[in-house]
């Protein structure tokens, strides 16, 4: 059944009735539970073989895994300002097709989000695409400018999620400083893009066998660490909380693990593509500007301790930075072209697909958390996505079909970008369906059985 | 596509019969030895050539010069072909100009690789004339091309092909015809 | 075996084979520059673009002499380095290339990859990297390799060469590394720290600090230009200083193998890497390279160009 003519007859008014999976709470695995009743809006009822209330939709997903609505904590729309790369119909729609209940929006548009009409504009437009919701992240300064602080309450007042300077670090420490302490009280976090400008100037790739080979100017380790540190430094010294996006080292990671255990308020989120790819990909690609992102494509050992970090627990959240460009940003020579990995539609399954083939020693739930529970903890309550399922909860849920293939071809995606590292690629286990309040707002699913 | 010997027809007796008469001729028409110079057409053309200049050593008492010439890069059919044929390299150490050149190669057949070879050497110098030595000429001309010395004559089909085997090369003298196999499905 | 290539951007992707076929036919190439004529008409009918991003007069002259001599129609076309400036995007050079029947395309561009993306936008051309940022210069490699395996009766299995200079920012060292090391040479790069990468084992040599133990026993020293631009970004501090610590000098030269082999890409600094002495010297192959140059161009674009498959 197509998404439209599902959305017809359960637009959220009607109820529906997930029947036969296997039911992921955002930490476990429920045992004995695999029907899932949504009404109202509203998680109605978890249990077995739940009885279907007059009307009600019912889905046979056997075999599926029923999760909470994914949430991606950072993701970029293009919207307002560059609306022929995507914009907020096309990301929220690709986002719901790869499985996103909702999206981050950072505010790294044009103009940048620093005020509270354009969060609140990019709220209502979010609201009407269709598909994925999408939360905006406000900017810390204004104009993301780094140096005065933007209407960081009015903004929150407004339904900001996150505040973040983001394609940038903050410029200046000392507004870093500020912004932590301004926003410890209204339950917005600062999210920081962690990297030393100063070091990374015409940087293209990672340092590293990458820009030894390529002969282009190599992206520090020293630049993460040093963006990392310095708001652990102050994140420790305000007794702030500071969440670190796309952790892409070893070395970065470490010095979060450190912190944690010294009980510094510190969480971080790591993109699918520094799981799934290297700077071996790069080279490989011969210099495909696809492959061109900030932070770079790290090296293998790099990539394993991200997923030593998912393992223990010091990673909080995988976040896309889907990035999505025009072929006249991105088809280039790879020095030309601009950074960003466009990924919605694959995401997912791209990591699902890594971890069943590298990765088997990682559990499950655990990468699942990183997708609900975890990140739905560091959004503000008022948000409503707590990335859990429970009865009075609302009705976000994401189904994973883990044994179905799928080919990537950008050709085909809702996201306006075509091109991606990960065409041509072929992944097993990807997002099936996606429910946003109870209304279906992606399906790949054929009368209950996956369509491919 | 694949070749499968089909007859023999000439025996490295015969072979050797055929080029100590060539040699004659090349003495009579030249009239002596003076200004003759021996260039193979590589790849068979060269040790013929060698050989025949040994003969001529034999019945005059003098060992005309010889050179090697590499056709490849003067062939008419390059951009037809691919992957390229590699070169053999050309060897002539000494000067053509006013010299009576004669060419030798293995088999005359459509007549372009000697056109490729007046045109190669025509680059290197201005020989006061060039005549044609072959072992074999199995008809089938595309250019008026004419071989002044011949060691047989061999009417063929174009399903055919002959090979001219040489000691030096192949490690024995034969002259063989093979038809071409259709490739089991 | 055949020579299967129909492009030529690394030399990464010849196997030793196919290198040794190549250097092969280009002794018979380099008969022909002895020759008063020394046009052959192989590549008749066929058009070249010789497509130069980046100033360069001594490959662009070393290219266009090969394409002359092999009989190609060849057309120079000086296009500006970067899209973002007034004219045409990459991608609209590729598609005009096409439009005007380009057989082969020679591609010197200041940054890194440009000659594959060009490769994946032409259909019919072949690709030739005249060198790509500080990536590759897969031709230059390739002469250079000549150049000594003429010297050493054709094999440089046991050879020791060293490298010194701007490894940093220089295309030469990263593909004569890989040429060399195929052949069975052993490369060792010497310079300043500061113009070295950090990861010098990713390129296939070893780094030795000390520039005469990096010399000694060489049976070749290779030099890389230093550019100016180098020192105003604080790299080294002066050329002076650069010259007596790691230039070529006679003294320098003294403690590699006796009769060692002197190179250099071109065009040279005199008093900078190297000292006049000594790039004029008996053992300097400097001239030699450059005529080989245009006889492993000639084999190259010969062996690349042939015609469709039958």
């Amino acid at each position: 059944m197509s998404t439209e003519r599902m959305e017809r007859c359960c637009g959220g008014e009607v109820p529906l009735l997930l029947k036969g999976g296997r039911i992921f709470d955002g930490e476990r695995f429920l045992d004995g539970v695999t029907d899932v009743l949504l009404e109202d809006g509203r998680v109605r009822a978890l249990g077995k073989d739940l009885p279907s209330p007059e009307g009600a939709k019912e889905l046979q997903l056997a075999g599926l895994l029923v999760c909470p609505g994914f949430i991606d904590l950072h993701g970029h729309f293009r919207d307002p300002g560059q609306t022929w790369c995507e914009d907020l119909v096309s990301g929220s729609l690709a986002a719901a097709a790869g499985g996103y209940a909702v999206a981050v929006a950072m505010p790294n548009t044009l103009p940048p989000l620093d005020n509270d009409a354009l969060v609140r504009d990019v709220i209502e437009r979010g609201r009407r695409a269709g598909g994925a919701r999408i939360l905006p992240a406000g900017c810390v300064s204004k104009e993301r400018k780094g140096e005065e602080m933007a209407e960081l309450a009015a903004m929150a007042d407004a339904g900001a999620v996150f505040f973040t300077d983001d394609g940038a670090p903050v410029l200046r420490a000392r507004l870093l400083r500020n912004a932590l302490l301004y926003t410890k009280d209204l339950g917005v976090r600062v999210l920081e893009h962690p990297e030393e400008k100063d070091l990374t100037k015409s940087a293209q790739v990672t340092e590293g066998r990458c820009s030894a080979l390529s002969g282009m100017r190599g992206f520090p380790i020293s630049a993460e660490v040093l963006g990392v540190l310095r708001a652990l430094v102050l994140a420790r010294e305000t007794n702030c909380a500071v969440h670190l996006t796309h952790v892409s080292t070893a070395a970065a990671l470490e010095a979060i693990r450190a912190a944690k255990a010294d009980g510094v308020e510190v969480t971080c989120d790591v993109t699918p593509h520094h799981l799934v790819l290297s700077e071996e990909d790069v080279l490989r690609s011969n210099l495909h500007a696809a492959f061109k992102v900030n932070p770079p494509l790290r090296s293998t050992a790099d990539r394993d301790a991200l997923w030593r970090g998912i393992a223990d627990g010091t990673v909080d959240a995988i976040a896309t930075d889907h990035a999505p460009w025009h072929e006249d940003e991105k088809d280039l020579p790879f020095q030309e072209a601009n950074f960003g990995i466009a990924s919605y539609e694959c995401a997912v399954g791209a990591v699902l697909d890594y971890r069943r083939n590298a990765e088997p020693e990682v559990p499950l739930e655990r990468l699942l958390a990183l997708w609900t529970s975890r990140p739905g903890a560091l959004l503000p309550r008022s948000a409503a996505f707590p990335g859990r399922l429970a009865e009075g909860l609302p009705a976000h849920v994401t189904v994973v079909d883990p044994e179905s293939a799928f080919r990537v071809d950008p050709a085909l995606w809702r996201s306006k970008a075509r091109i991606t590292p990960y065409k041509g690629r072929h992944f097993t286990g990807r997002p099936v369906l996606t429910v946003v309040a109870g209304k279906i707002v992606f399906s790949a699913l054929e009368g209950g059985a996956v369509r491919v | 596509m694949t070749w499968q010997e089909k007859a023999r027809v000439q025996t490295a007796q015969e072979m050797d019969r055929s080029l100590r008469r060539m040699a004659h001729e090349i003495v009579e028409r030249n009239k002596g030895l003076d200004g003759v110079v021996l260039v193979g057409i590589q790849r068979r053309g060269v040790p013929l050539a060698e050989r025949i200049a040994k003969l001529l050593e034999k019945f005059e008492g003098m060992l005309p010069p010889q050179g090697k010439l590499d056709i490849t890069l003067y062939r008419d059919d390059l951009s037809l072909r691919y992957p390229q044929p590699l070169l053999r390299g050309t060897d002539v150490p000494f000067d053509l100009s006013g010299r009576k050149v004669v060419l030798v190669d293995d088999v005359l057949y459509t007549g372009r690789t000697v056109r490729a070879a007046l045109d190669a050497l025509m680059d290197l110098g201005r020989p006061a004339s060039v005549q044609l030595a072959v072992l074999v000429d199995r008809g089938h001309r595309e250019l008026p091309i004419h071989a002044d010395y011949v060691g047989k004559n061999l009417p063929t089909s174009h399903a055919e092909v002959v090979e001219v085997r040489v000691a030096e090369i192949d490690g024995a003298d034969e002259i063989w015809i093979c038809e071409k196999v259709e490739e089991q499905a | 075996m055949s020579w299967m290539h129909r492009h030529l951007l690394d030399v990464d992707a010849l196997s030793r084979p196919e290198m040794e076929l190549l250097l092969d036919q280009a002794v018979h190439m380099e008969d022909l520059l002895d020759r008063p004529i020394k046009k052959v008409p192989a590549l008749r009918g066929k058009l070249v673009v010789n497509l130069f991003f980046e100033p360069s007069t001594r490959t662009r002259v070393s290219f266009e002499l090969a394409e002359k001599f092999l009989g190609a129609d060849v057309v120079n076309w000086a296009a500006s380095g970067s899209s973002t400036s007034k004219g045409e995007t990459l991608r609209d050079t590729a598609w005009t290339l096409e439009a005007m029947g380009a057989d082969a395309v020679v591609v010197r561009h200041g940054m890194p990859g440009v000659p594959w993306y060009l490769r994946e936008k032409l259909r019919k051309a072949s690709v030739f990297n005249a060198g790509d940022g500080a990536h590759a210069h897969p031709t230059q490699a390739l002469l250079d390799v000549y150049t000594v395996w003429k010297h050493c009766n054709r094999s440089l299995d046991g050879l020791r060469v060293a490298i010194v200079g701007d490894v940093l920012h220089s295309r030469v060292v990263r593909s004569d590394v890989q040429a060399f090391r195929l052949l069975g040479a052993e490369v060792v790069l010497a310079g300043p720290r500061t113009l070295m990468p950090l990861e010098t084992d990713a390129l296939g040599a070893v780094y030795e600090p000390d520039p005469v133990k990096a010399v000694e026993g060489a049976d070749a020293v290779y030099l890389l230009r230093i550019q100016k631009e180098r020192a105003l970004e604080g790299l080294y501090p002066t050329d002076d200083e650069y010259h007596r610590r790691w230039g070529a000098d006679e003294e320098l030269m003294a403690r590699a193998k006796k009769g060692a082999f002197v190179m250099h890409p071109g065009p040279i600094n005199r008093g900078v890497e190297i000292a006049s002495a000594v790039a004029d010297g008996p053992n300097s192959l400097i001239l030699d390279q450059v005529r080989s140059g245009v006889a492993v161009r000639m084999a190259l674009l010969y062996l690349c160009m042939g015609g469709m498959e039958a």
